[in-house]
């Protein structure tokens, strides 16, 4: 019963994710931008003369139909991976991903085995 | 035994980790601002200073040995301190200026004034060239050779060093 | 003069401190006894040494003292009187002996509370705690004296970085003190019960309130950080995931593990080993902590002096206590104790186990996150950061998870075995927060999955704390779990607070010229007017901004501040409050002014409630630990 009552809950409210007004969008991808030459802010908290540089260019390729992949392209290539607060999945992030979740799993797996199976066999 | 074996297990563990540490004391672990060395110069289309109908486009392939690009502007304190510098290097190297967000005026007087260095002045109205070139900030300068790769940049003023390295790498 | 006492009381501490030791191992060692008046006496004057030659610093930086180098870098004569005393913990020196006061003052604090346990428990205890003392002394006066002299005396000083000159900031890292280096005392405790062959459940219950009062200390540490970088820093956000915030997050996991497991031991005489590791492990994360933040290792919005000198030397304080105390934790552990290790599926005790794995897991997301960089260039010299976006993403799923077992491991009985007299409960709980997840979003007209997922899971916590609290209606402020239940329902209140923030704060930035206004997303910011003002140590551009929201009116009047000495640019946000949530607007402080003031403006949506639950969290630990303290069982 209460299975069901769950299932047409999220069915109902299953997200309709409208395309984010374009000043969202920009936004979203200043926050996720490391201002390189203040101290640990996002390009959306800073107003130096790079983050401002930055913005606008970031802002007429947005203008000119360019992809959120293909802006952060442009300035990984330029500045490096460093510029991204949230670091891509690639070789050299494989572990900063996976070593949590292995863990999770590890761990899981260990509480499964001394915990749960004996207490099954019971 | 078996404490034995997680002593020494446990000594090794620690041991690798204080080593590990160690160095990321001493690794950069903050910026680096070398990513384009080595790298392609971007295509860039410099209008220059002084008349609007006057295009230059970088890189130039085979054209000279080497080049050098120089970010500079009126109101930044240091450029004015590298600025002998630069006038030293104009007779070994065709220098390429981006002029980053000044007045055409005060750039104008401040060449009039310590001597123009720059085989081509572009202007970088909104700042968008420096970051095409990945640029942090001014004052900064890139060396790129006949093929069109960055392959010296130094990021904030010149000085005597620096431009003892620069003399080396284009001779 | 007076910079000398300092300095000389440093030494005797020091000597004091080596003289307890000695003591320690003559009573034991050479004279077989177990009268320890001396003892402890040396192990008293030792503290208040400490205290004494803290007091001279403060004092020196209260009559601006050039002659010592962390008054003429941390201070001027032009601050106020309350940030010159400030300053002596606002540099690495003077903080690094706040630091040992606390390992002196934990020790004092538990020779005062502990005459219900037995000598030679507390005497071994007393001697770890020296060991650390001790070893933290000889860091202090030989690679960063706070009393180390300039010559010739400047006349002026530095001054401290205007962004630290804050009232809060003030008392901010005092409580993080007492917070993670309090951990060192129950490390103490556990190692002096494992050589006494004093490790067993009753030791749970003497430790669990040494415990509880350095983790109140911390939450509320952490909180007021979290609060002082909310209206300092003028960005609008409480948590930035920033590598200083994680490095006093990771022992306050470790230590909310702890609290969980140490009552497992206590009660059911089970996980004596982990419980074990989990206390060593909280008091190596808080050095750990502080070796990330004083080396300068990372870079973070959080600007200290660093020295990467320094950091060789807490990384081999590190290793050395690691080792020492794992060496002993394997050579002592008691056998026997080992047994008894089997937890049924539907009890309490597996609960607890369940969240022991969730709590460990976040930790280690942490402190992977943290660390990462740092390890990554040294391998293979790449950079990359790690930003809110990766913590966000790994941990929510988790975290939603976490609140609903959080609701139900209380339900479940000590041993028991069965949901069968749970089921009830677990079924209408699920049926009201359904319910009120629905209102709310209804209310609020947002409909988004992760929003809904957050609301319910964190309702569904809510509710079973507020059921617990009905029940037990006339036995509430006697009943055990009173401070459990603050903690619980500040935590749930907490991912609460933090999701509607999340989906519901509005962002508005703007350039706006004196007179004009600005309309977007609902809200009106009218630039009034500006005004100006001259302080003793800096100069204050002020700007009267009119927001009008929802027929609503706030005047705010953020500002800019240039402060002399160092020369350096503030933002001073402004605040208020629109029920539980804030109005709130920052200028820049970059950029032409002709073209208009920048301005920052943040609609932040329930933020207070965040600040209700750090309250509700923290008054949790303090409940316990005063309950604890009152207990005379023992």
């Amino acid at each position: 019963m209460r299975n069901i009552f769950l299932i047409i809950l999220f069915f109902f409210f299953i997200p309709v994710q409208l395309a984010m007004a374009s000043t969202e969008r920009e936004i979203n991808i200043y926050k996720n931008i490391r201002c390189l030459v203040c101290q640990g802010q996002s390009l959306n908290d800073s107003n130096s003369d790079f983050a401002i540089d930055l913005k606008k260019v970031i802002k007429k390729k947005i203008i000119n139909k360019k992809s959120d992949k293909e802006i952060y392209n442009y300035l990984t290539e330029r500045y490096g991976d460093w510029i991204l607060f949230n670091p891509p999945l690639k070789i050299n992030t494989f572990l900063l991903w996976g070593f949590p979740l292995m863990f999770a799993l590890l761990g899981g797996v260990f509480l499964y085995i001394k915990v749960v199976a004996p207490h099954l066999r019971q | 035994m078996k404490k034995l074996f997680k002593i020494s297990l446990l000594v090794s563990v620690t041991v690798i980790s204080f080593v590990i540490f160690y160095y990321s004391l001493k690794a950069n672990n903050k910026n680096n601002p070398n990513i384009m060395l080595n790298k392609p110069l971007p295509a860039i289309e410099l209008t220059s200073l002084v008349n609007a109908h006057l295009k230059q486009e970088l890189p130039l392939i085979n054209r000279d040995k080497y080049y050098l690009i120089n970010i500079w502007s009126s109101w930044c304190v240091p450029c004015r301190e590298e600025h002998p510098i630069l006038m030293k290097l104009k007779d070994k190297i065709k220098i390429y200026g981006i002029n980053y967000k000044d007045k055409k005026t005060n750039a104008t007087a401040f060449l009039n004034k310590l001597g123009n260095p720059f085989y081509f002045t572009g202007s970088d109205k909104d700042g968008s060239i420096s970051i095409e070139i990945g640029a942090y900030g001014i004052p900064e300068t890139y060396v790129v050779n006949s093929q069109g790769l960055i392959i010296f940049k130094h990021v904030g003023p010149l000085n005597k060093k620096i431009y003892l390295r620069i003399s080396e790498i284009i001779k | 003069m007076i910079s000398n006492l300092g300095a000389v009381l440093l030494i005797v501490s020091f000597l004091t401190t080596c003289s307890t030791l000695f003591l320690y191992i003559k009573n034991n060692i050479i004279q077989k006894s177990s009268i320890y008046l001396q003892f402890f006496l040396f192990y008293k004057v030792s503290f208040y040494l400490i205290l004494f030659s803290f007091f001279v610093l403060i004092v020196c930086f209260a009559i601006s003292d050039f002659s010592i180098i962390s008054v003429y870098e941390n201070s001027h004569t032009d601050k106020p009187l309350f940030y010159k005393i400030s300053a002596a913990w606002g540099n690495h020196e003077g903080s690094m002996l706040l630091f040992i006061l606390v390992i002196s003052l934990y020790g004092i604090l538990f020779l005062l509370n502990s005459k219900n346990i037995n000598d030679s428990l507390r005497a071994c205890t007393i001697f770890f705690q020296s060991i650390i003392q001790l070893i933290f002394l000889s860091f202090l006066i030989f690679t960063s004296n706070p009393f180390s002299k300039i010559f010739p005396v400047p006349v002026q000083g530095l001054g401290l970085n205007p962004i630290l000159q804050d009232p809060l900031l003030a008392i901010h890292p005092p409580f993080l003190y007492l917070g993670y280096v309090g951990f060192s005392l129950v490390f103490s405790l556990l190692l002096a019960a494992l050589i006494l062959k004093q490790y067993n459940s009753r030791w749970a219950s003497i430790a669990k309130k040494w415990i509880m009062l350095p983790w109140s200390f911390l939450s509320f540490g952490i909180g007021l950080g979290s609060f002082w970088a909310y209206y300092e820093l003028g960005w609008g956000g409480y948590w930035f995931w920033d590598p200083v915030e994680n490095a006093s997050l990771m022992p306050w996991i470790a230590s909310t593990a702890l609290i969980h497991s140490i009552v497992v031991m206590e009660k059911l005489k089970k996980l004596f080993a982990w419980t074990a590791i989990l206390t060593i492990l909280t008091f190596i994360l808080s050095l750990f902590g502080t070796f990330l933040v004083r080396s300068g290792v990372l870079n973070s919005v959080h600007a200290f002096a660093n020295d990467p000198e320094r950091g060789v030397y807490i990384l081999f304080i590190i290793t050395i206590i690691t080792l020492g105390s794992l060496i002993i934790y394997i050579l002592k552990f008691p056998k026997e104790s080992v047994n008894n290790n089997s937890f049924a599926l539907f009890s309490r005790d597996f609960s607890i186990l369940l969240n022991n794995y969730f709590l460990i897991f976040i930790l280690t997301v942490v402190i992977v996150g943290t660390t990462y960089p740092i390890l990554l260039s040294v391998f293979t010299g790449e950079t990359i950061s790690v930003g809110p976006q990766y913590y966000n993403t790994i941990l929510a799923p988790f975290i939603f998870i976490f609140l609903i077992l959080m609701a139900m491991g209380p339900l479940m009985k000590w041993n028991g075995n069965s949901l069968i007299s749970i089921k009830q409960k677990i079924f209408s709980f699920f049926i009201v927060s359904i319910f009120l997840t629905i209102l709310i979003s209804l209310y609020l007209s947002r409909y988004n999955f992760i929003f809904l997922l957050g609301v319910l899971c964190s309702v569904y916590l809510i509710v079973s704390v507020f059921y617990e609290i009905v029940m037990s209606k006339k036995t509430f402020f006697t009943k055990q779990n009173f401070s459990r239940l603050f903690s619980h329902l500040g935590f749930g209140l907490l991912i609460l607070a933090i999701t509607l923030n999340h989906f519901f704060s509005k962002e508005i930035n703007a350039k706006i010229h004196l007179g004009e206004s600005f309309f977007k997303q609902g809200i009106k910011i009218n630039f009034l007017k500006s005004e100006s003002s001259k302080e003793k140590n800096f100069e204050e551009l002020f700007g009267i901004y009119k927001i009008t929201k929802d027929n609503k009116t706030f005047i705010l009047k953020p500002s800019v501040r240039k402060y002399k000495q160092p020369q350096q640019f503030t933002s001073e946000t402004s605040i208020q409050r629109d029920g539980l949530s804030d109005v709130y607007i920052a200028m820049d402080y970059a950029g032409d002014p002709s073209m208009g003031m920048g301005v920052r403006f943040y609609y932040n949506y329930f933020v207070r409630l965040i600040w209700i639950s750090f309250a509700l969290i923290t008054i949790g630990g303090i409940v316990s630990f005063v309950r604890r303290g009152n207990e005379k069982t023992i």
